[in-house]
């Protein structure tokens, strides 16, 4: 059973890498009917597929790729032509055979899945010149025939010629060969099963790797085989897993034979984690150097100190960006599946469309190589459908009948760059704003304020669809919103342009890999964050007065643009003590077409990040993407831009919230007068034992200062919350009005009553006194009453504790 | 020399396994303090135990959640265990540990008040969880009972489990 298992495996993982080849082959097979090299590379796989599925006992699969295999060859003989309703029936049975394969996959088993009525549509093309022969007789020159396939048709034996007992025989002596290789390459499998053990275990699945035998295995991932090539970063040569003893029925031309070997993925991963703590080593490595060179200035095995970092710093660089490209695959991998597309769709919707494929070779990190197929389909379709017109609405466009599908990859700075050209009908700004409204997705006001980028980016909202009609391609209002999520998944911007009537180009700027970034790192407070550099716009500084507010939010005017702005800390809850600054920085971050000013304290600057994922006990928090450890050692959290544009949204003005936040902390009840703390400041102990007898009588809690400075370190302590204060004007150290100011720059005291109390009279001393933040003004003789009830007044004293 | 070294390494082997015989019936905790109470956890839950550092607070949590921190490469969460118990946060103080913390895959340092000690415990000495905390919810393994005291076990794998 394991030795059939194993096998299986094997079958398993050349039958899909043949198969990824083959719709690229065969569309290209329908522009070049007579291509014999493209008829045998498909003849052959049908003819591998068949062989092995025989072998393995998969009957369906068997009887499929066996009338597959008829229709084939007689077009390789040019017994029949290739007609697209011919091709139409070979995809058709290509697709069933690649289902069967997952199937298979998935059950060990071949059963659950009708190809009959398949199977009769490619005999009747088979059948179409007359000439039916039995599946038998088809049979046997393949196998000779795929072991010289680099001259097909030259010694093919005349068959047609034999009479009955000779074809008896030559079937009867084919079938011999056959079974005799089947035996030679079950017996070469054993035997490199045995060899095995002496080769070394596998380390992370130690006893997986002792039942795996054929040594060239090693390498691959041993479970649950995806339809893609396992952990491969160079397509193979497909062939290499075959034993050379066996009849190799697919041999190919071996020009240029890629020196490449299968590499777990999971050993990549490992290796890209080690880089990336070597690169936070350096970083620190290069902090530490800063610091000895400010002390040691002049010194001089700072020199050699400072070559070694640098050596070491260059190193890694090239080290990271090395094990990068190990990872990296040619997009060319998630193209080859469009050509197919387009040639069924372009069937499907009676359009005429041609695809042109550029920069294939273009390489991406493996992991992301993976995301980018599902929103290229999409987007793809979309332009199929909704983008290329009919043949008839282009000619009296006076466009080419057919019309083209660009789709490009290439590499600009950082980034790497797909874009996706058509030269279909174009997106009409004004008709998506009117189906917007219509939708209700954007609201009138929006809409009159909206640039024509804007208004491209309208499709990829939910619920959006142009297309009159739903057809089966697209038009559901799903697919394009799901691109835009699942390319700012990956850090990637969308970037759209069009024009009426000429065509519409949408470009996928993706970052090159998903491990180690450019941030921008910003501080708030105490606290700092990390930002993806790809987000950021600019960063502008302002000063507090630029700073408008606008239907309870803030705003501020950027050139000839208005900037929404939220403050960093409103997000990410920070407490903020000190706000003492006149300026601020803002961090303009874009995503697509939005724009959102991010408030922050500080801005520390531009460094190379490694993402660590935050563990299951801490995943899926709003608007951080990760965090990163810096050079000093410490943990800076990852903003994650996506969110945060969403949470901005729901966060109102700054100054509102502190509101709020103030309401909060004052809403300790109050359950007796005790509750009620003031504090008394002032330099004459006298008065303040005036005051004190003033305020006993109704049992608040009392606390004395003796100048502004005392109050202030009282203040600041935080072992006790004031509900007022009262100060004196003129005192040692630190007089009333400073204290005023002093306390005012703090937020959580930004709506503690602040009562003066004083001799002064004159009215500019009073204005001195608002202005610095007092909100009362008793002027001293005053009556014990008095003070009690401006006092009562300001800490909302409840009358019945009285 | 070599017939010595065999009877060397045979006695130890045969002492390592009269070791394993004990630990049998004898589970190996590490105490610690919380407030007032005493609690322990399985030695083989621990990964270390480290003096208080600096960590990096993460929004949107419960403040039990003071944030992450730096463990040689990984970032960590950590979970201050008195704000988790209902008690009120205390200053850090000479005695204040972070306890790593590792059940499978999952990792977190926890802030406890003191340290205790290694506890053997035998396996009979130790009841289940009081039936006011039933369930599977509860985060109490069983109580521990020594000559004077009695000592609550807790559940790693539900202390690292997040329940926000």
């Amino acid at each position: 059973m394991d030795e059939f298992q194993e096998i299986l495996q094997d079958f398993l993982v050349e039958s899909f890498e043949l198969v990824e080849k083959l719709d690229e082959d065969l569309v290209e097979l329908e522009n070049n009917p007579t291509d014999l090299e493209l008829l045998n590379g498909i003849f052959r796989v049908a003819h591998t597929v068949k062989g092995a599925s025989s072998f393995l006992n998969f009957d369906v699969l068997t009887h499929l790729t066996h009338h597959m295999e008829d229709v084939l060859n007689k077009a390789r003989h040019a017994e029949i032509v290739l007609t697209p309703n011919i091709m139409d029936v070979v995809l058709e049975s290509i697709d069933l055979m690649k289902a069967l394969l997952g199937v298979i996959r998935d059950t060990s088993s071949d059963a659950g899945i009708d190809v009959s009525a398949c199977v009769t549509r490619l005999d009747m093309v088979s059948g179409g010149d007359g000439n039916v022969e039995s599946p038998v007789v088809e049979e046997a020159p393949v196998v000779e025939e795929a072991q010289e396939a680099s001259q097909p048709s030259a010694d093919e034996p005349d068959y047609e010629n034999m009479d009955d007992g000779e074809i008896e025989d030559e079937i009867e002596r084919l079938l011999q060969q056959r079974q005799a290789e089947d035996r030679a390459k079950r017996e070469a499998k054993i035997a490199a099963g045995e060899s095995v053990l002496a080769a070394p275990p596998e380390p992370d699945s130690g006893e997986e790797a002792e039942e795996k035998p054929a040594p060239k295995e090693e390498a691959k991932p041993k479970p649950a085989p995806a339809p893609t090539p396992l952990g491969t970063f160079k397509e193979e040569e497909p062939h290499e897993d075959d034993d050379p003893k066996a009849a190799a029925p697919a041999k190919r031309a071996p020009a240029a034979v890629e020196q490449t070997i299968r590499v777990d993925v999971k050993r990549l991963d490992h290796l890209m984690n080690l880089i990336g703590e070597l690169v936070l080593a350096k970083n620190r490595l290069m902090k530490i150097n800063e610091e000895v060179e400010e002390r040691y200035e002049g010194e001089e095995f700072l020199e050699e100190l400072n070559q070694v970092v640098s050596i070491v710093s260059l190193v890694t660089t090239d080290l990271q960006i090395a094990v990068m490209k190990t990872r990296m695959l040619p997009i060319g991998k998630v193209f080859n599946k469009f050509p197919r597309m387009i040639r069924d769709l372009s069937r499907e919707l009676n359009k005429k469309i041609e695809l042109v494929l550029a920069g294939e070779d273009t390489e991406l990190d493996k992991s992301i190589v993976e995301e980018i197929g599902d929103p290229l389909v999409h987007i793809i379709r979309n332009s199929c459908d909704h983008g290329v017109e009919t043949p008839a609405e282009r000619i009296a466009k006076g466009k080419d009948e057919a019309g083209t599908i660009g789709l490009k990859a290439y590499n600009e700075g950082n980034q790497i760059v797909i874009q996706i050209d058509d030269d279909g009908k174009g997106l009409d700004p004004v008709m998506l704003k009117n189906k917007s409204l219509e939708k209700g997705i954007i609201s009138e006001k929006e809409a009159d304020n909206m640039s024509d980028k804007e208004a491209f980016a309208l499709i990829f909202k939910p619920g959006f669809s142009t297309a009159a009609a739903v057809t089966s391609v697209s038009g559901r209002g799903v697919g394009m919103d799901v691109v835009k999520t699942n390319i700012e998944k990956l850090n990637g911007i969308i970037d759209i342009d069009s024009e009426v009537n000429v065509g519409t180009s949408i470009k996928l700027k993706i970052p090159l890999t998903l491990a180690i970034i450019q941030a921008l790192l910003v501080g708030v407070q105490e606290e700092y964050y990390a930002i993806p550099l790809a987000s950021v716009l600019e960063t502008v500084r302002i000063s507090k007065e630029e700073i408008y507010t606008v239907e309870g939010r803030s705003v501020m005017r950027l050139r000839d643009d208005v900037l929404s702005l939220v403050h960093i800390g409103d997000i990410f809850e920070v407490e903020r003590i000190l706000d003492a600054s006149e300026h601020a920085y803002v961090v303009v971050l874009g995503l697509g077409t939005s724009k959102l000013g991010l408030i922050v304290d500080t801005l520390v600057g531009q460094e190379e990040i490694v993402i660590k994922s935050l563990g299951d006990y801490l995943k899926g928090i709003d608007g951080i993407a990760g965090a990163t450890i810096r050079g000093d050692g410490g943990v800076t959290l990852i903003v994650d831009v996506v969110a945060l544009m969403q949470m901005a949204r729901d966060v109102k003005a700054t100054t509102m919230i502190e509101a709020s936040a103030e309401g909060a902390s004052a809403g300790v009840e109050k359950t007796k007068s005790s509750d009620y703390k003031v504090m008394i400041v002032d330099d004459s102990k006298t008065d303040r034992t005036i005051m004190r007898k003033a305020l006993e009588s109704m049992g608040l809690s009392l606390v004395e200062a003796a100048d502004g400075q005392e109050a202030l370190n009282i203040l600041k302590s935080g072992e006790h919350h004031f509900d007022a204060m009262l100060v004196d004007i003129e005192m040692p150290r630190m007089d009333g009005y400073s204290l005023a100011t002093e306390i005012k720059k703090y937020n959580k005291y930004k709506n503690l009553p602040l009562i003066a109390v004083t001799s002064r009279t004159g009215k500019s001393d009073r204005m001195r006194g608002v202005e610095s933040g007092m909100v009362e003004y008793i002027t001293k003789p005053y009556s014990a009453d008095y003070l009690a009830s401006v006092v009562q007044r300001n800490i909302n004293f409840k009358a019945e504790f009285l | 020399m070599s017939d010595k070294l065999k009877q060397i390494i045979n006695k130890q082997g045969s002492q390592q396994e009269s070791g394993l015989d004990q630990t049998d019936n004898i589970v190996q905790l590490v105490g610690f303090v919380i407030g007032d109470e005493e609690y322990a956890v399985p030695i083989l839950a621990i990964q270390e135990i480290i003096k208080p550092f600096e960590w990096t607070r993460v929004p949107q949590v419960p403040k039990y959640v003071l944030g992450v921190f730096n463990l040689r490469g990984a970032v960590i969460p950590l979970i201050d265990l008195r704000l988790k118990f209902g008690l009120k946060s205390k200053k850090h103080s000479e005695d204040t540990r972070f306890i790593v913390m590792r059940h499978k895959d999952d990792v977190a340092g926890f802030v406890i008040d003191r340290l205790t000690m290694a506890i053997r415990i035998k396996k009979e000495n130790i009841g289940p969880a009081p039936d006011t905390v039933n369930g599977d919810n509860t985060i109490i393994d069983g109580v521990g009972k020594q000559q004077d005291k009695i000592i609550t076990i807790l559940k790693v794998n539900k202390l690292l489990e997040r329940d926000f």
